[in-house]
């Protein structure tokens, strides 16, 4: 769905590559999670692949589009999610949808459907400079959903939202993807990234560290630890020992034999974690 | 269809917020303004200053004969005081220069004639008959006026010298060459190789009628150049521009939808102004051709300009340099004399010169049509490199 071979960027005002040399595949239906901190070049691969940004140097397509041929029909095909939320605040709910489906060349879906998919029922004749910057954004959300695209870009579509709707957003996220629906899912927050991607992507400095599953990532690079809280000597005690260390082990044996358990909890190592191991960085 | 649910959309949230009705309150102001506070009639301020160089019994003569066939009458002497003053006259056909300097301030009471219009008469202008011609300069000079010594020639001809103030149209000069010209074989010669254009319009076009030109291109005309920049602010605030570029419609027609409504409260507020005062005596055809293709040049340079700033605040230094310089060719439309050749460069110069052709009773359609596809060209341009950079700049 999206192949992009040796992608390189440059802002006029700055003469630091904000993308180097990039290349990746995305197969129909994936959910790619592009994972990076602020300035990582994220939000410049996204701009070049919806074609808001100009292609300087590489090869890219998407949808079937080669990036190089501006073609505007391309949109039929695609739906994007704005991590800034981006609706006509004088329209109501319902008037951003109505407006925004005329402009599409394919079957479309209703604006009252999409607005009860993300919680807005009963919102549809208010106008949106009424709503909360959480309603924004899920109005944003919904009407990138409106012309049913084969390739979803969403930024940070998360972020700003309280954890229920948070937990549907993803949910309606898992739903498209079972409908077969491309993701490529812009973020900084590895829980979701972790949650709902099949693959990752780790961007720095406008280069790509690496790309795998968070499953592979976290057994190639995640340590498997145990956190024992223990009474000594009527002292609360805690330890975090490593699964593969011999010691550790044994030490586990020892404290399990001769104290009382107060909590035990085994632990793997989270997709940010990973990325600091991986990069040298941390996700801010 | 995407044009037109667009046009649509942008139509209603006009309609919802401020500056769609800005432009058309405005119009209703100045219509109440036009209506009540502005006469028709017209109370001539044009002045000149003479000096008649002629035996006094012609004098009386010409005086009388005027009064008599309803061309004139007398009114009270004029007290003008006069200031110290310096300067130098060149004379046009000699180059040579002559030095004037009055040191002590002095005082004069001159007979004051005013003219009048034999049909209608309404007072057209005030002559002032100054008894020395060294006065009738000085006077000229400082009330910046023009000034004429009228001489009898040998042959019992009257002849005119004119003192001009030096930023008189060519026009202008030519016109008074020719009037006063006695050799028909000059004047022919002279009249075949000027186009002379109507430059007293005052006289066809009342006080009222007189404002109109002013108040349709800067109320209509020019007011979508600063709307169409509010338009674009109030949606780069909003980012959703954004959301139309990710879509298989053009941002062209984002912008001329945008364009669509400025050009629907301009026609609003130009025909509320305009109908009320013109009535069914001009060619609304022509005026709304004129009115479409002025205010698709002007928005298209607010959209330019736009599409180089953030925000209102950051484009608020050009908004206002840009306003100050079209402003400018107000002052030659009410000052005919006043007509230099770097304001002709000027949008709105011939913005107002043609608004003033379409509402003369026989304006130069030419002028109007010539100038139409002037704009229409100027507009396509700005509006092309408007396209251009908005596209440049939709970045996430």
């Amino acid at each position: 769905m999206i192949s992009v071979k040796n992608l390189s960027h440059i802002y006029s005002n700055n003469d630091k590559l904000a993308i180097n040399d990039i290349s990746f595949e995305i197969t129909k239906g994936e959910t790619f999670g592009f994972l990076g901190p602020s300035g990582a070049g994220k939000s410049t691969t996204q701009g070049i692949l919806t074609g808001l940004l100009k292609l300087q140097k590489g090869n890219v397509h998407v949808a079937g589009y080669n990036m190089n041929k501006v073609d505007n029909k391309r949109f039929n095909k695609i739906g994007v999610s704005f991590e800034q939320s981006n609706v006509y605040s004088k329209l109501t709910a319902k008037e951003n949808l109505e407006f925004y489906r005329k402009l599409f060349d394919v079957p479309t879906r209703e604006p009252e459907e999409l607005i009860k998919l993300v919680g807005l029922e009963g919102k549809e004749n208010d106008r949106a400079g009424s709503f909360s910057k959480g309603m924004k954004h899920r109005l944003t959300f919904a009407r990138s959903m409106i012309n049913n695209p084969e390739l979803w870009f969403l930024d940070e579509p998360t972020t700003g939202l309280d954890p229920t709707i948070a937990a549907t957003i993803k949910e309606i996220i898992n739903g498209q993807k079972a409908k077969g629906v491309t993701t490529f899912l812009t973020t900084h927050n590895m829980y979701i990234a972790d949650e709902l991607c099949d693959r990752v992507a780790f961007i720095i400095d406008g280069q790509i560290k690496l790309i795998d599953t968070p499953k592979n990532l976290k057994l190639l690079y995640g340590k498997k630890l145990v956190d024992i809280e223990f009474i000594d000597n009527n002292e609360v005690k805690k330890e975090t020992l490593k699964l593969i260390d011999d010691n550790d082990k044994k030490r586990m044996y020892e404290i399990i034999n001769k104290y009382k358990i107060q909590t035990m909890h085994s632990k793997e190592a989270t997709l940010e974690e990973i990325f600091i191991q991986v990069t040298g960085r941390g996700l801010i | 269809m995407k044009l037109f649910s667009t046009y649509i959309k942008e139509m209603k949230i006009a309609a919802r917020g401020f500056y769609f009705y800005v432009e058309i309150i405005f119009a209703v102001i100045l219509l109440v303004i036009l209506l009540v506070a502005v006469k028709e009639e017209s109370v001539s301020k044009e002045a000149e200053y003479l000096y008649n160089d002629i035996p006094s019994k012609i004098t009386t003569y010409l005086i009388e004969k005027d009064i008599n066939e309803g061309k004139a009458r007398i009114a009270e002497p004029t007290e003008f005081k006069m200031k110290p003053v310096t300067f130098e006259i060149t004379n046009q056909e000699t180059s040579e220069v002559t030095l004037y300097e009055f040191e002590e301030e002095k005082t004069i009471t001159v007979e004051t004639l005013e003219q009048l219009d034999p049909e209608t008469g309404k007072l057209t202008r005030t002559a002032y008959i100054i008894d020395n011609e060294e006065d009738m300069i000085r006077l000229s000079y400082s009330e910046g006026k023009i000034g004429a010594t009228v001489i009898m020639s040998e042959e019992g001809e009257l002849t005119y010298k004119y003192y001009l103030q030096g930023y008189e149209t060519d026009r202008l000069v030519d016109l008074l060459y020719i009037l006063h010209n006695e050799s028909g074989e000059v004047l022919t010669t002279e009249m075949d190789n000027q186009v002379v254009r109507k430059l007293g319009f005052e006289q066809q076009l009342n006080n009222r009628e007189n404002l109109l030109p002013m108040f349709i291109v800067f109320t209509g005309s020019l007011m979508g150049f600063f709307i169409v920049m509010a338009y674009i602010f109030l949606d780069k605030g909003e980012g959703v521009i954004k959301a139309f570029a990710v879509t298989p419609s053009a941002v062209w027609k984002y912008l001329i939808s945008k364009m669509g409504v400025i050009m629907t409260t301009t026609i609003i507020s130009s025909l509320v102004i305009t109908i009320p005062v013109m009535g069914a005596r001009i060619n609304y055809l022509l005026f709304l051709v004129f009115l479409i293709v002025t205010t698709f040049a002007s928005s298209s340079l607010g959209l330019l300009v736009a599409s180089f700033f953030d925000d209102m605040v950051k484009a608020f230094g050009i908004m206002y340099g840009l306003i100050i310089a079209l402003m400018i060719p107000a002052f030659s439309f009410y000052i005919p004399s006043f007509d230099p050749m770097w304001m002709r460069i000027l949008p709105t110069y011939p913005m107002l010169q043609g608004y003033k052709e379409i509402l003369l009773k026989n304006g130069d359609t030419g002028y109007v049509l010539i100038y139409s596809l002037v704009f229409l060209v100027s507009g396509l341009v700005l509006f092309a490199l408007a396209n251009i950079k908005f596209k440049k700049t939709l970045t996430l």
